[in-house]
Protein backbone atom coordinates (compact mmCIF):
# COMPACT_ATOMS: atom_id res chain seq x y z
CA UNK A 1 0.00 0.00 0.00
CA UNK A 2 2.64 2.51 1.05
CA UNK A 3 4.77 1.74 -2.06
CA UNK A 4 1.91 2.51 -4.45
CA UNK A 5 1.04 5.60 -2.45
CA UNK A 6 4.63 6.85 -2.65
CA UNK A 7 4.66 6.40 -6.45
CA UNK A 8 1.27 8.08 -6.81
CA UNK A 9 2.20 11.13 -4.75
CA UNK A 10 5.57 11.58 -6.41
CA UNK A 11 4.04 11.25 -9.88
CA UNK A 12 1.28 13.78 -9.14
CA UNK A 13 3.28 16.32 -7.15
CA UNK A 14 6.75 16.70 -8.59
CA UNK A 15 8.00 18.84 -5.69
CA UNK A 16 6.90 16.31 -3.04
CA UNK A 17 9.33 13.92 -1.36
CA UNK A 18 8.03 10.73 0.26
CA UNK A 19 9.70 8.63 2.96
CA UNK A 20 8.44 5.24 4.15
CA UNK A 21 10.25 4.30 7.38
CA UNK A 22 8.24 1.06 7.51
CA UNK A 23 6.42 1.35 10.85
CA UNK A 24 3.04 2.04 9.28
CA UNK A 25 4.03 5.63 8.68
CA UNK A 26 4.42 7.50 5.41
CA UNK A 27 6.00 10.94 5.60
CA UNK A 28 5.40 13.41 2.77
CA UNK A 29 7.47 16.59 2.56
CA UNK A 30 5.79 19.24 0.46
CA UNK A 31 6.22 22.96 -0.17
CA UNK A 32 3.76 25.11 1.80
CA UNK A 33 1.72 26.15 -1.24
CA UNK A 34 0.90 22.51 -2.18
CA UNK A 35 -0.52 21.50 1.22
CA UNK A 36 -4.27 21.86 0.43
CA UNK A 37 -3.84 20.02 -2.89
CA UNK A 38 -1.83 17.17 -1.34
CA UNK A 39 -4.27 16.79 1.56
CA UNK A 40 -7.18 16.74 -0.90
CA UNK A 41 -5.36 14.12 -3.02
CA UNK A 42 -4.86 11.93 0.05
CA UNK A 43 -8.49 12.27 1.10
CA UNK A 44 -9.59 11.11 -2.35
CA UNK A 45 -7.39 8.03 -1.86
CA UNK A 46 -9.03 6.90 1.34
CA UNK A 47 -7.23 8.95 4.00
CA UNK A 48 -10.51 10.44 5.13
CA UNK A 49 -9.60 11.13 8.77
CA UNK A 50 -7.54 14.19 9.63
CA UNK A 51 -6.31 13.11 13.03
CA UNK A 52 -4.55 16.31 13.99
CA UNK A 53 -2.57 19.30 12.80
CA UNK A 54 0.54 20.15 14.74
CA UNK A 55 3.47 22.52 14.52
CA UNK A 56 7.12 22.17 15.47
CA UNK A 57 9.44 25.14 15.89
CA UNK A 58 12.82 24.69 14.17
CA UNK A 59 14.76 27.78 15.26
CA UNK A 60 18.07 26.47 13.87
CA UNK A 61 16.62 26.49 10.36
CA UNK A 62 14.58 29.65 10.98
CA UNK A 63 11.44 27.73 10.07
CA UNK A 64 8.18 26.37 11.44
CA UNK A 65 7.21 22.85 10.47
CA UNK A 66 3.45 22.37 10.13
CA UNK A 67 2.47 18.71 10.42
CA UNK A 68 -0.79 17.13 9.21
CA UNK A 69 -1.48 13.59 10.38
CA UNK A 70 -3.98 11.63 8.28
CA UNK A 71 -5.35 8.14 8.66
CA UNK A 72 -8.38 6.25 7.43
CA UNK A 73 -11.68 5.24 9.01
CA UNK A 74 -11.98 2.16 6.83
CA UNK A 75 -9.00 0.81 4.90
CA UNK A 76 -5.95 -0.10 6.99
CA UNK A 77 -6.32 2.35 9.88
CA UNK A 78 -2.83 1.41 11.09
CA UNK A 79 -1.31 3.35 8.19
CA UNK A 80 -0.59 7.02 8.83
CA UNK A 81 0.38 9.70 6.39
CA UNK A 82 2.27 12.60 7.91
CA UNK A 83 2.34 15.63 5.63
CA UNK A 84 5.00 18.17 6.52
CA UNK A 85 5.45 21.68 5.18
CA UNK A 86 7.96 24.27 6.29
CA UNK A 87 7.33 27.99 6.38
CA UNK A 88 9.64 30.84 7.45
CA UNK A 89 9.26 31.78 11.12
CA UNK A 90 8.67 35.43 10.23
CA UNK A 91 5.67 36.10 8.01
CA UNK A 92 5.30 32.49 6.92
CA UNK A 93 1.93 31.29 5.71
CA UNK A 94 0.17 28.42 4.04
CA UNK A 95 -3.28 27.70 2.66
CA UNK A 96 -6.03 26.48 4.95
CA UNK A 97 -7.35 22.91 4.61
CA UNK A 98 -10.76 23.65 6.20
CA UNK A 99 -12.37 23.14 2.79
CA UNK A 100 -11.14 19.53 2.82
CA UNK A 101 -11.36 18.77 6.56
CA UNK A 102 -13.59 21.11 8.66
CA UNK A 103 -11.97 19.83 11.88
CA UNK A 104 -8.72 21.58 10.92
CA UNK A 105 -10.34 24.89 11.94
CA UNK A 106 -9.39 25.02 15.65
CA UNK A 107 -6.00 23.42 15.01
CA UNK A 108 -5.05 26.14 12.53
CA UNK A 109 -6.32 28.79 14.92
CA UNK A 110 -4.22 27.30 17.70
CA UNK A 111 -1.07 27.15 15.56
CA UNK A 112 -1.60 30.74 14.48
CA UNK A 113 -1.96 31.82 18.09
CA UNK A 114 0.83 29.78 19.67
CA UNK A 115 3.40 29.66 16.85
CA UNK A 116 2.56 32.60 14.63
CA UNK A 117 2.05 30.76 11.33
CA UNK A 118 -0.56 32.31 9.08
CA UNK A 119 -3.30 30.34 7.32
CA UNK A 120 -4.65 32.06 4.23
CA UNK A 121 -8.39 31.77 3.73
CA UNK A 122 -9.12 30.75 7.31
CA UNK A 123 -11.55 33.55 8.16
CA UNK A 124 -11.48 33.24 11.96
CA UNK A 125 -7.85 33.48 13.07
CA UNK A 126 -8.79 35.06 16.40
CA UNK A 127 -7.26 33.90 19.70
CA UNK A 128 -8.39 30.49 20.88
CA UNK A 129 -6.84 30.15 24.35
CA UNK A 130 -4.89 33.23 25.39
CA UNK A 131 -6.11 36.55 26.71
CA UNK A 132 -2.85 38.50 26.88
CA UNK A 133 -0.72 39.74 24.05
CA UNK A 134 2.75 38.35 23.61
CA UNK A 135 5.76 39.83 21.82
CA UNK A 136 6.79 36.34 20.67
CA UNK A 137 4.18 33.63 20.04
CA UNK A 138 4.44 31.72 23.33
CA UNK A 139 5.05 28.17 22.08
CA UNK A 140 8.15 29.14 20.12
CA UNK A 141 11.50 27.97 21.42
CA UNK A 142 12.80 31.51 22.03
CA UNK A 143 9.87 32.32 24.33
CA UNK A 144 11.18 31.76 27.86
CA UNK A 145 8.22 30.81 30.06
CA UNK A 146 10.05 31.23 33.36
CA UNK A 147 11.40 34.67 32.43
CA UNK A 148 7.96 35.76 31.27
CA UNK A 149 6.34 34.62 34.50
CA UNK A 150 8.95 36.40 36.63
CA UNK A 151 8.58 39.63 34.68
CA UNK A 152 4.79 39.58 34.48
CA UNK A 153 3.83 38.22 37.88
CA UNK A 154 6.74 39.50 39.99
CA UNK A 155 4.44 40.65 42.79
CA UNK A 156 3.76 37.00 43.57
CA UNK A 157 6.83 35.52 45.32
CA UNK A 158 8.28 32.87 43.03
CA UNK A 159 9.95 29.68 44.20
CA UNK A 160 13.68 30.39 44.11
CA UNK A 161 16.19 27.98 42.64
CA UNK A 162 19.03 27.13 45.02
CA UNK B 1 -4.40 40.20 18.05
CA UNK B 2 -7.85 40.71 19.45
CA UNK B 3 -8.81 40.63 23.10
CA UNK B 4 -11.15 38.42 25.07
CA UNK B 5 -14.10 40.72 24.46
CA UNK B 6 -14.05 40.22 20.71
CA UNK B 7 -13.99 36.47 21.20
CA UNK B 8 -17.41 36.88 22.74
CA UNK B 9 -16.44 36.25 26.34
CA UNK B 10 -18.38 38.19 28.93
CA UNK B 11 -16.96 41.62 29.71
CA UNK B 12 -18.17 44.10 32.32
CA UNK B 13 -20.25 46.10 29.86
CA UNK B 14 -22.11 43.12 28.49
CA UNK B 15 -22.30 41.12 31.69
CA UNK B 16 -25.92 42.18 32.18
CA UNK B 17 -27.07 38.77 30.90
CA UNK B 18 -27.32 39.64 27.22
CA UNK B 19 -26.79 42.30 24.60
CA UNK B 20 -29.30 42.64 21.83
CA UNK B 21 -29.80 43.95 18.35
CA UNK B 22 -33.05 44.13 16.43
CA UNK B 23 -33.36 42.57 13.02
CA UNK B 24 -36.34 43.58 10.91
CA UNK B 25 -39.25 41.17 10.75
CA UNK B 26 -37.36 38.25 12.19
CA UNK B 27 -37.76 39.78 15.62
CA UNK B 28 -35.20 40.27 18.31
CA UNK B 29 -31.82 38.60 18.08
CA UNK B 30 -30.03 38.07 21.37
CA UNK B 31 -26.54 37.16 22.28
CA UNK B 32 -26.56 34.79 25.23
CA UNK B 33 -23.64 33.58 27.30
CA UNK B 34 -23.78 29.98 28.37
CA UNK B 35 -21.15 29.18 31.02
CA UNK B 36 -18.59 29.02 32.51
CA UNK B 37 -20.90 29.57 35.53
CA UNK B 38 -23.97 27.62 34.54
CA UNK B 39 -25.71 24.55 35.90
CA UNK B 40 -25.73 22.83 32.54
CA UNK B 41 -22.07 23.49 31.89
CA UNK B 42 -19.53 20.73 32.45
CA UNK B 43 -16.69 22.91 33.64
CA UNK B 44 -14.45 25.80 32.68
CA UNK B 45 -15.82 26.31 29.22
CA UNK B 46 -18.31 28.69 27.71
CA UNK B 47 -20.42 29.05 24.60
CA UNK B 48 -21.73 32.28 23.09
CA UNK B 49 -25.15 31.71 21.60
CA UNK B 50 -26.85 33.90 19.06
CA UNK B 51 -30.54 33.21 19.64
CA UNK B 52 -33.86 34.18 18.14
CA UNK B 53 -36.70 33.24 20.44
CA UNK B 54 -35.45 30.03 22.01
CA UNK B 55 -33.77 28.81 18.80
CA UNK B 56 -30.01 29.03 18.42
CA UNK B 57 -28.86 30.62 15.19
CA UNK B 58 -25.14 30.39 15.78
CA UNK B 59 -22.91 29.05 18.55
CA UNK B 60 -19.31 29.98 19.28
CA UNK B 61 -17.27 27.85 21.65
CA UNK B 62 -14.85 29.72 23.93
CA UNK B 63 -12.13 27.54 25.42
CA UNK B 64 -9.09 28.87 27.26
CA UNK B 65 -10.24 29.03 30.88
CA UNK B 66 -8.02 26.08 31.72
CA UNK B 67 -5.12 26.66 29.35
CA UNK B 68 -2.09 25.79 31.44
CA UNK B 69 0.36 25.41 28.59
CA UNK B 70 1.28 21.87 29.60
CA UNK B 71 2.76 21.08 26.20
CA UNK B 72 5.17 23.99 26.55
CA UNK B 73 5.97 23.16 30.19
CA UNK B 74 6.83 19.62 29.18
CA UNK B 75 9.63 20.95 26.97
CA UNK B 76 11.34 22.24 30.14
CA UNK B 77 11.16 18.94 32.03
CA UNK B 78 12.88 15.59 31.57
CA UNK B 79 11.02 12.69 30.00
CA UNK B 80 10.19 11.15 33.36
CA UNK B 81 9.34 14.42 35.13
CA UNK B 82 6.49 14.86 32.66
CA UNK B 83 4.35 12.04 34.04
CA UNK B 84 2.70 14.18 36.76
CA UNK B 85 1.81 16.71 34.05
CA UNK B 86 0.34 14.40 31.43
CA UNK B 87 -2.20 12.85 33.76
CA UNK B 88 -3.55 16.29 34.60
CA UNK B 89 -4.48 16.96 30.97
CA UNK B 90 -7.65 14.96 31.46
CA UNK B 91 -8.87 15.15 35.03
CA UNK B 92 -11.65 12.62 34.62
CA UNK B 93 -9.59 9.87 33.00
CA UNK B 94 -5.87 10.48 33.59
CA UNK B 95 -4.93 6.87 32.91
CA UNK B 96 -5.13 6.90 29.14
CA UNK B 97 -2.96 10.03 29.17
CA UNK B 98 -0.26 8.14 31.07
CA UNK B 99 -0.64 5.28 28.64
CA UNK B 100 -0.28 7.42 25.53
CA UNK B 101 2.77 9.22 26.87
CA UNK B 102 4.43 5.95 27.93
CA UNK B 103 3.65 4.50 24.48
CA UNK B 104 5.26 7.51 22.80
CA UNK B 105 8.42 7.30 24.92
CA UNK B 106 8.63 3.53 24.40
CA UNK B 107 8.32 3.94 20.65
CA UNK B 108 11.03 6.60 20.47
CA UNK B 109 13.41 4.76 22.81
CA UNK B 110 12.63 1.28 21.43
CA UNK B 111 11.61 -0.19 24.80
CA UNK B 112 9.78 -3.53 24.95
CA UNK B 113 7.03 -4.17 27.49
CA UNK B 114 6.66 -7.59 29.22
CA UNK B 115 3.57 -9.63 28.33
CA UNK B 116 2.09 -9.49 31.82
CA UNK B 117 2.44 -5.70 31.87
CA UNK B 118 0.32 -5.51 28.70
CA UNK B 119 -2.47 -7.34 30.54
CA UNK B 120 -2.08 -5.25 33.70
CA UNK B 121 -2.24 -2.08 31.59
CA UNK B 122 -5.37 -3.23 29.76
CA UNK B 123 -7.17 -4.15 32.98
CA UNK B 124 -6.14 -0.85 34.54
CA UNK B 125 -7.29 1.14 31.50
CA UNK B 126 -10.63 -0.67 31.38
CA UNK B 127 -11.21 0.05 35.08
CA UNK B 128 -10.48 3.69 34.27
CA UNK B 129 -12.99 3.55 31.42
CA UNK B 130 -15.68 2.20 33.75
CA UNK B 131 -14.87 4.93 36.29
CA UNK B 132 -14.89 7.63 33.64
CA UNK B 133 -18.16 6.44 32.11
CA UNK B 134 -19.79 6.38 35.55
CA UNK B 135 -18.63 9.96 36.03
CA UNK B 136 -20.05 10.84 32.62
CA UNK B 137 -23.31 9.16 33.55
CA UNK B 138 -23.39 11.19 36.76
CA UNK B 139 -23.01 14.42 34.76
CA UNK B 140 -25.66 13.44 32.23
CA UNK B 141 -28.21 12.12 34.70
CA UNK B 142 -27.68 15.10 36.98
CA UNK B 143 -28.22 17.51 34.10
CA UNK B 144 -31.51 15.79 33.18
CA UNK B 145 -32.71 15.87 36.78
CA UNK B 146 -32.23 12.17 37.55
CA UNK B 147 -30.53 12.94 40.85
CA UNK B 148 -30.88 9.45 42.32
CA UNK B 149 -29.24 7.76 39.33
CA UNK B 150 -26.51 10.40 39.41
CA UNK B 151 -25.75 9.63 43.04
CA UNK B 152 -25.62 5.89 42.33
CA UNK B 153 -23.15 6.49 39.51
CA UNK B 154 -20.96 8.66 41.73
CA UNK B 155 -21.03 6.01 44.48
CA UNK B 156 -20.06 3.25 42.06
CA UNK B 157 -17.27 5.39 40.62
CA UNK B 158 -15.94 5.73 44.14
CA UNK B 159 -15.74 1.95 44.42
CA UNK B 160 -13.53 1.95 41.31
CA UNK B 161 -11.41 4.71 42.85
CA UNK B 162 -10.96 2.50 45.94
CA UNK B 163 -9.37 -0.09 43.68
CA UNK B 164 -7.04 2.54 42.22
CA UNK B 165 -6.11 3.71 45.69
CA UNK B 166 -5.09 0.23 46.73
CA UNK B 167 -3.16 -0.39 43.51
CA UNK B 168 -1.38 2.94 43.08
CA UNK B 169 -1.76 4.98 46.26
CA UNK B 170 -3.74 7.73 44.52
CA UNK B 171 -7.46 8.06 43.96
CA UNK B 172 -7.63 10.52 41.08
CA UNK B 173 -4.11 10.76 39.64
CA UNK B 174 -2.27 7.45 39.64
CA UNK B 175 0.96 7.69 37.61
CA UNK B 176 0.96 3.90 37.42
CA UNK B 177 1.93 3.26 33.80
CA UNK B 178 5.61 3.85 33.18
CA UNK B 179 7.88 3.38 30.15
CA UNK B 180 8.76 -0.33 30.18
CA UNK B 181 5.65 -1.52 32.01
CA UNK B 182 3.82 -0.52 35.17
CA UNK B 183 5.18 0.63 38.53
CA UNK B 184 4.25 -2.47 40.51
CA UNK B 185 2.36 -5.72 40.18
CA UNK B 186 -1.13 -6.31 41.56
CA UNK B 187 -0.99 -6.66 45.36
CA UNK B 188 -2.05 -9.92 47.00
CA UNK B 189 -5.75 -10.63 46.65
CA UNK B 190 -6.28 -7.69 44.27
CA UNK B 191 -7.72 -9.85 41.50
CA UNK B 192 -10.52 -10.97 43.82
CA UNK B 193 -11.19 -7.39 44.85
CA UNK B 194 -11.56 -6.34 41.20
CA UNK B 195 -14.00 -9.20 40.61
CA UNK B 196 -16.11 -8.48 43.70
CA UNK B 197 -16.21 -4.73 43.02
CA UNK B 198 -17.27 -5.26 39.41
CA UNK B 199 -19.89 -7.80 40.50
CA UNK B 200 -21.41 -5.33 42.92
CA UNK B 201 -21.49 -2.59 40.25
CA UNK B 202 -22.74 -5.00 37.58
CA UNK B 203 -25.46 -6.24 39.92
CA UNK B 204 -27.00 -2.77 39.82
CA UNK B 205 -27.32 -2.62 36.03
CA UNK B 206 -31.01 -3.71 36.17
CA UNK B 207 -31.65 -0.86 38.62
CA UNK B 208 -29.94 1.62 36.31
CA UNK B 209 -31.99 0.29 33.41
CA UNK B 210 -35.30 0.60 35.25
CA UNK B 211 -34.60 4.02 36.72
CA UNK B 212 -32.82 5.58 33.78
CA UNK B 213 -32.03 3.79 30.51
CA UNK B 214 -35.51 2.35 29.98
CA UNK B 215 -37.20 5.36 31.52
CA UNK B 216 -39.60 7.14 29.23
CA UNK B 217 -38.41 10.55 30.51
CA UNK B 218 -34.84 9.83 29.44
CA UNK B 219 -36.05 8.82 25.99
CA UNK B 220 -38.25 11.89 25.63
CA UNK B 221 -35.48 14.26 26.62
CA UNK B 222 -32.71 12.76 24.50
CA UNK B 223 -34.09 11.06 21.39
CA UNK B 224 -33.54 13.17 18.30
CA UNK B 225 -31.42 15.70 20.22
CA UNK B 226 -28.02 16.61 18.77
CA UNK B 227 -28.32 14.25 15.83
CA UNK B 228 -25.44 13.72 13.45
CA UNK B 229 -25.22 11.32 10.50
CA UNK B 230 -22.41 8.87 9.87
CA UNK B 231 -20.86 10.66 6.88
CA UNK B 232 -21.15 14.06 8.52
CA UNK B 233 -19.54 12.75 11.72
CA UNK B 234 -16.61 11.34 9.74
CA UNK B 235 -16.25 14.55 7.79
CA UNK B 236 -15.88 16.48 11.06
CA UNK B 237 -13.32 14.04 12.43
CA UNK B 238 -15.51 12.44 15.09
CA UNK B 239 -14.28 9.45 17.08
CA UNK B 240 -15.48 7.60 20.17
CA UNK B 241 -19.17 7.45 21.13
CA UNK B 242 -20.04 10.31 18.79
CA UNK B 243 -19.02 8.17 15.83
CA UNK B 244 -20.06 4.80 17.23
CA UNK B 245 -23.56 6.12 17.90
CA UNK B 246 -23.90 6.61 14.12
CA UNK B 247 -23.28 2.94 13.40
CA UNK B 248 -19.52 2.97 12.69
CA UNK B 249 -17.60 0.39 14.76
CA UNK B 250 -14.41 2.47 14.80
CA UNK B 251 -12.45 1.82 17.96
CA UNK B 252 -8.65 2.18 18.19
CA UNK B 253 -8.51 -0.80 20.56
CA UNK B 254 -9.84 -2.90 17.67
CA UNK B 255 -8.38 -1.29 14.54
CA UNK B 256 -4.88 -0.53 15.87
CA UNK B 257 -4.57 -2.75 18.97
CA UNK B 258 -2.17 -1.87 21.77
CA UNK B 259 -1.60 -3.36 25.27
CA UNK B 260 -3.46 -6.70 25.42
CA UNK B 261 -6.65 -5.77 23.55
CA UNK B 262 -5.99 -8.26 20.75
CA UNK B 263 -5.43 -11.15 23.20
CA UNK B 264 -9.10 -11.53 24.19
CA UNK B 265 -12.39 -11.50 22.32
CA UNK B 266 -14.71 -8.52 22.74
CA UNK B 267 -17.24 -6.45 20.80
CA UNK B 268 -17.53 -2.80 19.88
CA UNK B 269 -21.04 -1.59 20.87
CA UNK B 270 -22.70 0.66 18.30
CA UNK B 271 -26.06 2.34 17.74
CA UNK B 272 -27.61 3.70 14.56
CA UNK B 273 -29.39 6.98 15.28
CA UNK B 274 -26.50 9.36 16.08
CA UNK B 275 -28.45 11.32 18.71
CA UNK B 276 -27.88 11.95 22.43
CA UNK B 277 -30.01 8.90 23.30
CA UNK B 278 -27.77 6.64 21.18
CA UNK B 279 -24.57 8.12 22.57
CA UNK B 280 -25.59 7.50 26.18
CA UNK B 281 -26.67 3.95 25.31
CA UNK B 282 -23.28 3.34 23.70
CA UNK B 283 -21.68 4.53 26.95
CA UNK B 284 -23.80 2.05 28.94
CA UNK B 285 -23.02 -0.86 26.61
CA UNK B 286 -19.32 0.00 26.64
CA UNK B 287 -19.22 -0.11 30.42
CA UNK B 288 -20.73 -3.57 30.42
CA UNK B 289 -18.39 -4.71 27.65
CA UNK B 290 -15.42 -3.36 29.64
CA UNK B 291 -16.47 -5.36 32.70
CA UNK B 292 -16.70 -8.55 30.61
CA UNK B 293 -13.33 -7.73 29.06
CA UNK B 294 -11.68 -7.30 32.47
CA UNK B 295 -12.94 -10.76 33.53
CA UNK B 296 -11.50 -12.29 30.35
CA UNK B 297 -8.18 -10.46 30.77
CA UNK B 298 -7.88 -11.57 34.40
CA UNK B 299 -8.48 -15.13 33.27
CA UNK B 300 -5.88 -15.01 30.48
CA UNK B 301 -3.24 -12.99 32.35
CA UNK B 302 0.17 -14.74 32.33
CA UNK B 303 2.68 -14.72 35.17
CA UNK B 304 5.99 -12.91 34.93
CA UNK B 305 7.60 -9.50 35.16
CA UNK B 306 5.56 -6.31 34.92
CA UNK B 307 8.49 -4.02 34.31
CA UNK B 308 11.53 -3.87 32.04
CA UNK B 309 14.40 -1.85 33.44
CA UNK B 310 14.96 1.49 31.73
CA UNK B 311 18.18 3.54 31.86
CA UNK B 312 18.66 5.94 34.79
CA UNK B 313 15.68 8.23 34.22
CA UNK B 314 17.56 11.29 35.48
CA UNK B 315 20.21 10.95 32.76
CA UNK B 316 18.11 9.57 29.97
CA UNK B 317 18.64 10.82 26.45
CA UNK B 318 15.96 9.60 24.04
CA UNK B 319 17.15 9.03 20.45
CA UNK B 320 16.35 11.72 17.92
CA UNK B 321 13.12 11.11 16.05
CA UNK B 322 9.37 11.53 16.08
CA UNK B 323 6.43 9.31 16.91
CA UNK B 324 2.69 9.42 16.52
CA UNK B 325 0.90 7.01 18.83
CA UNK B 326 -2.78 6.68 19.65
CA UNK B 327 -5.14 4.85 21.96
CA UNK B 328 -8.85 4.80 22.72
CA UNK B 329 -9.68 6.89 25.75
CA UNK B 330 -13.19 6.83 27.18
CA UNK B 331 -14.01 9.77 24.89
CA UNK B 332 -12.52 8.69 21.58
CA UNK B 333 -9.24 8.70 19.77
CA UNK B 334 -6.44 10.05 21.91
CA UNK B 335 -3.23 10.75 20.01
CA UNK B 336 0.23 12.01 20.82
CA UNK B 337 2.71 13.56 18.46
CA UNK B 338 6.10 13.46 20.14
CA UNK B 339 9.35 14.89 18.76
CA UNK B 340 12.76 14.28 20.30
CA UNK B 341 15.94 16.12 19.34
CA UNK B 342 18.10 13.49 21.04
CA UNK B 343 18.17 15.21 24.42
CA UNK B 344 16.88 14.53 27.92
CA UNK B 345 13.77 16.63 27.34
CA UNK B 346 11.13 16.50 24.59
CA UNK B 347 11.42 18.96 21.71
CA UNK B 348 7.68 19.05 21.11
CA UNK B 349 4.67 17.35 22.65
CA UNK B 350 1.19 17.67 21.18
CA UNK B 351 -1.90 15.78 22.30
CA UNK B 352 -4.81 15.03 20.01
CA UNK B 353 -7.67 14.95 22.45
CA UNK B 354 -11.17 13.76 21.49
CA UNK B 355 -12.89 16.64 23.32
CA UNK B 356 -11.04 19.12 21.11
CA UNK B 357 -12.94 17.99 18.01
CA UNK B 358 -16.16 17.26 19.93
CA UNK B 359 -16.23 20.57 21.80
CA UNK B 360 -14.94 22.99 19.17
CA UNK B 361 -16.16 21.59 15.86
CA UNK B 362 -19.07 19.18 16.34
CA UNK B 363 -20.69 21.07 19.24
CA UNK B 364 -20.82 24.36 17.30
CA UNK B 365 -22.38 22.55 14.36
CA UNK B 366 -24.92 20.62 16.45
CA UNK B 367 -26.10 23.69 18.35
CA UNK B 368 -27.15 25.49 15.17
CA UNK B 369 -30.94 25.32 15.13
CA UNK B 370 -31.18 23.64 18.53
CA UNK B 371 -33.27 24.91 21.44
CA UNK B 372 -31.65 26.73 24.38
CA UNK B 373 -32.99 24.04 26.72
CA UNK B 374 -30.93 21.39 24.90
CA UNK B 375 -27.51 23.05 25.10
CA UNK B 376 -26.40 21.23 28.24
CA UNK B 377 -27.93 18.01 26.99
CA UNK B 378 -26.02 18.11 23.68
CA UNK B 379 -22.79 19.21 25.29
CA UNK B 380 -22.72 16.53 27.99
CA UNK B 381 -23.87 13.82 25.59
CA UNK B 382 -20.81 14.71 23.47
CA UNK B 383 -18.71 14.02 26.56
CA UNK B 384 -16.79 17.29 26.40
CA UNK B 385 -14.14 17.71 29.11
CA UNK B 386 -12.73 21.25 29.25
CA UNK B 387 -9.16 20.51 30.51
CA UNK B 388 -8.67 18.17 27.57
CA UNK B 389 -9.46 20.95 25.11
CA UNK B 390 -7.21 23.58 26.67
CA UNK B 391 -4.29 21.40 27.80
Amino acid sequence: MSGALKKGIEATFRDARVETPGDGRVTVFVPAESVPAVVHYLKERGFDHLTMVSCVDRPDDGELEVVYILSSYTNDPRLHVIVKARVPREGGGLGTVIGVFPNAEPYEREIHELFGANFEGHGRLIPLFLEREYAIPPFRKDFDSRKYVEETFDSIPAVQDE
Amino acid sequence: MTGRHEKGVMSMETAASASHTTTGEAGRKLELYFGPQHLGMVGNFSITLEVEGDRIRKATANPGYLHRGFEKLMEYRTWIQNFPLVCRVNVVEPDSMEMIYAMGVEKLAGIEVPERAHFVRSIYLELARVGSHLFGLWAYANMLGFDTVAQWAMYHRDLVLDLFEELTGGRVYHIYIWPGGVRRDFPKGFKDKIVSTLHSIGGCVPDYDTAFFNNRLFYDRSAGIGTVGCEEAKRMGATGQTLRATGVDFDIRKVDPYAAYDRVDWDVPTREDGDAYSRIWVVRDEMIESVHMIFKLLEAMPDGEVYHRIPNPFKWDIPKGEAYVRCESSRGELGLYLVSDGGDKPHRVHFRTPSYTNGLVILEKMLEGASIADVGNIMISLYVVAPEIDR
